[in-house]
């Protein structure tokens, strides 16, 4: 056993410490810290700053363009960046398609398509769940029927997705679809990668609780796919999209953004005066109340370190749903207790403030301003990416054999 | 102890929510955002909602503050946010304490400044013999009242004044915004505004305990508020659950869920529980037992509408997420419940003191 890190794995941290620190654009950094909307260029930005240094895919092995660290390496580099004030890598291409592809893809595929992920040349979205499969995903309908044609013939994709995050700069989905109605539902879906460039593709935003607009409706009608771009075999979408979702749960418990937030929720609660006029970082109950949750993320990060060392490169198992139900209630209190230290200021809110070249901030500045929307967002962590109550139904089944 | 509705009162709530009914549904609410509709207004008034609890002898039709129960919690049903609470209970029992008359107007309560939270106690607005310097902000729908009341020091004696400053007046400027939970509220910069004797509604300890009075009665009718609109979130996503299927069933069916429901039945109860204790408070003639059992009322209210919206959305999956639902709009006026008149950590202090 050893609990502490080794001296290799401080020099790492101090090192990407040291990178980001003098490579993040401050002008993303302000945004990030100031909970202002980031966009397209942000992300791509900072992804490309990444890649210039070979750190461009973290999660990868060396054989397809990764840094090959191991788990350890990858969560301090998650949460140095994310405590820096850094966005959050596209989750998309790197922890959601690209390792499915790794697995199953074809050499075409991850010859063209890996490397394009690491530099967002293609900016990928989801089309998993439809309007009436959120939870219940196999029920889903969205329908792939092959048609002849030169090179072996195409798919006709006909159907509805919705929640798709950041499609409105997507060129590409990967998508689950039915390619067989006929066997039991699991059984009869594929996964397709779709080209977003095409007639038939139709994206419409959806305002969210705080006025966002960051997830959207996406209609596919008579849009074309090759038939050599399905991921893997026909029928076997189900699996690669359990693969995929394994994969997003770890991420999904969010160690670096907990940092991050608790870093932003101190620095409020010391700049911030109670009606006696001293700071809430000096009020008991405040302090407590911060206490505990420095407390969860200290047992979060060492569930982290733990299941990351146990299961090394292998897919993550049932334990992921452990660190998604804890993850995203942590990720919802640092929320809910930066709206409490911003207080009254939380009240006043409108979502043009969100964006940094904001004319006014509210009454309390910057940072009061998005925390009443901040906590009614953060209310989606425990939704997306399989509910809680989801989860819950993993642990019973698959931890405890129920 | 009688927990049943007067004839009068009961015939008020009823027709109460078919007026909410009708005219408050999310579509209409919407379109408002924020602002007054005169025609929804006057309905509110010709119910008698606007006068309820002012003294006969100042125009109001004198009902005990029993009578604010059910005509707040109809009025949370509906997420009516016209400035009931702001002009109705909370300026016209500031202006009532202090002996004046109300009157038809809109009016609202300028209490806090910036930068100082909750506090009471007025430090930037200065009244230098009758003129007025300083600022307010978070004035509930300030914007649209027509006179605001306003606390100030006064620089020579150091005394709390409570003004009633027409929003006309020279040197006033308002700058409206719109709130998390759709309703507005307002800054407001006094530059030497200049006020008559009769702007001077009270001084000293009467100015103090007038608008205490006006705080608890506001949290009072803001308690009875969140519980009605706990309930009826309570409907909604029931509805939902009962229509929404996965896995070949609706999601009512699914045991977890239906215990999550039960527990916001709970919540929901002790939540309404508190509205009728808020409420009698009102009726307490013990200054110190009444902030006490305001200060009880509003941390559960907070507590319990914080949970069952949050239980709301989650059950809602993504769509509790959107802004295309009504769900989302009774989530943040139940978490702006905190917000206002006193967060927990404000109530727990007052229960210490009050311990």
């Amino acid at each position: 056993m050893q609990l502490t890190w080794t001296p290799e794995e401080s020099r790492f941290r101090d090192e990407v410490r040291a990178f980001v620190a003098a490579n993040l654009p401050a002008d993303i950094r302000d945004k990030v810290m100031r909970h202002q909307r980031l966009h397209r260029d942000d992300y791509i930005r900072w992804h490309r700053v990444l890649d210039e240094h070979g750190w461009g895919a973290p999660t990868w092995p060396r054989e397809f363009g990764g840094t090959g660290w191991n788990p350890i390496q990858r969560l301090v580099f998650e949460v140095e960046c994310f405590a820096a004030g850094a966005p959050r890598l596209l989750p998309f291409g790197l922890s959601m398609i690209g390792p499915v592809l790794m697995k199953y893809g074809s050499k075409k595929q991850q010859q063209e398509l890996l490397p394009r992920m690491i530099r967002v040349d293609d900016w990928w979205c989801q089309g998993y769940s439809e309007p009436g499969s959120g939870s219940d995903l196999a029920s889903l309908k969205t329908r792939a029927e092959k048609a002849s044609g030169p090179g072996g013939g195409h798919y006709v994709v006909n159907g509805q997705k919705t929640w798709t995050t950041l499609a409105q700069y997507a060129d590409h989905m990967f998508c689950l679809a039915r390619t067989d109605p006929s066997v039991k539902p699991q059984a009869g879906i594929s996964m397709l990668l779709i080209d977003m460039r095409q007639p038939g593709v139709t994206v419409r935003p959806i305002r969210t609780l705080d006025g966002g607009r960051d997830v959207n409706e996406v209609w596919l009608e008579n849009v074309k796919v090759p038939v050599e771009d399905i991921v893997g075999e026909e029928g076997k979408g189900w699996t690669y999209a359990k693969y995929l979702l394994g994969h997003e749960r770890i991420g999904i418990a969010g160690l670096g953004h907990c940092h991050r937030e608790l870093r932003i929720l101190k620095d409020l609660a010391a700049r911030t005066r109670g009606s006696n006029g001293r700071p809430l970082l000096d009020d008991a109950r405040m302090r407590d109340r911060i206490s505990r949750i420095e407390v969860d993320i200290m047992a979060l990060e060492m569930l982290l370190y733990r299941v990351a060392a146990a299961r090394g490169d292998a897919p993550p198992g049932p334990e992921a749903s452990v660190l998604k139900i804890r993850g995203s209630e942590i990720q919802q209190d640092l929320a809910m207790l930066q709206m409490e230290v911003a207080g009254p200021d939380a009240w006043p809110y409108d979502p043009d403030w969100m964006e940094a070249d904001a004319l006014f901030q509210g009454p309390g500045g910057e940072m009061t301003a998005p925390a009443g929307a901040g906590y009614a967002d953060m209310r989606k962590t425990s939704i997306y990416g399989g509910t809680t109550e989801v989860q819950k139904g993993i642990i019973a089944r698959m931890i405890l054999g129920l | 102890m009688d927990f049943e509705y007067s004839e009068e009162q009961r015939m008020l709530a009823d027709s109460l929510r078919r007026l909410v009914a009708d005219n408050w549904s999310m579509a209409k609410r919407r379109a408002r955002q924020g602002g007054l509709d005169p025609a929804a207004w006057n309905a509110l008034a010709e119910l008698g909602v606007l006068g309820l609890t002012i003294d006969a002898a100042h125009g109001g039709f004198g009902e005990a503050p029993d009578s604010l129960l059910p005509v707040h919690l109809e009025l949370g049903r509906g997420l009516v946010d016209e400035p009931v609470i702001a002009s109705g209970v909370m300026s016209a029992t500031a202006i009532g304490a202090s002996g004046n008359a109300a009157g038809e107007a809109i009016l609202s309560l300028a209490y806090q400044e910036p930068g100082r939270r909750y506090a009471v106690e007025p430090e930037d607005c200065r009244l230098q013999g009758l003129v007025l310097d300083g600022s307010k902000h978070l004035v509930w729908h300030g914007a649209a009242a027509h006179a605001w009341i306003v606390s100030a020091r006064d620089a020579a004696s150091g005394e709390m004044a409570l003004l009633a400053v027409p929003a006309d007046a020279p040197g006033a400027s308002v700058a409206g915004t719109n709130t998390l939970d759709r309703s507005r509220c307002a800054r407001i910069d006094f530059k030497q505004v200049r006020l008559a004797p009769e702007h001077v509604l009270a001084r000293g300890e009467a100015a103090r305990a007038a608008l205490a009075l006006a705080l608890e009665w506001g949290t009072a009718a803001l308690c009875a508020h969140a519980a009605g609109a706990m309930a009826r979130l309570l409907d909604i996503t029931v509805d939902y659950l009962k229509t929404r299927k996965q896995f070949g069933q609706p999601l009512a069916a699914f045991q977890a869920l239906q215990h999550r429901m039960a527990e916001m039945v709970v919540a929901k109860e002790m939540a309404l529980s508190m509205a009728y204790v808020a409420v009698a408070a009102l009726g307490e003639n013990d200054a110190r037992a009444r902030r006490r059992m305001i200060a009880a009322a509003k941390l559960e209210t907070a507590r319990a509408g914080r949970f069952v919206s949050q239980c709301a959305v989650q059950l809602h999956g993504g769509m509790g997420m959107t802004d295309e639902l009504e769900v989302g709009d009774f989530f943040k006026r139940l978490t702006v419940v905190e917000l206002l008149f006193g967060d927990g950590t404000e109530q727990l202090a007052v229960l210490e003191e009050t311990a």
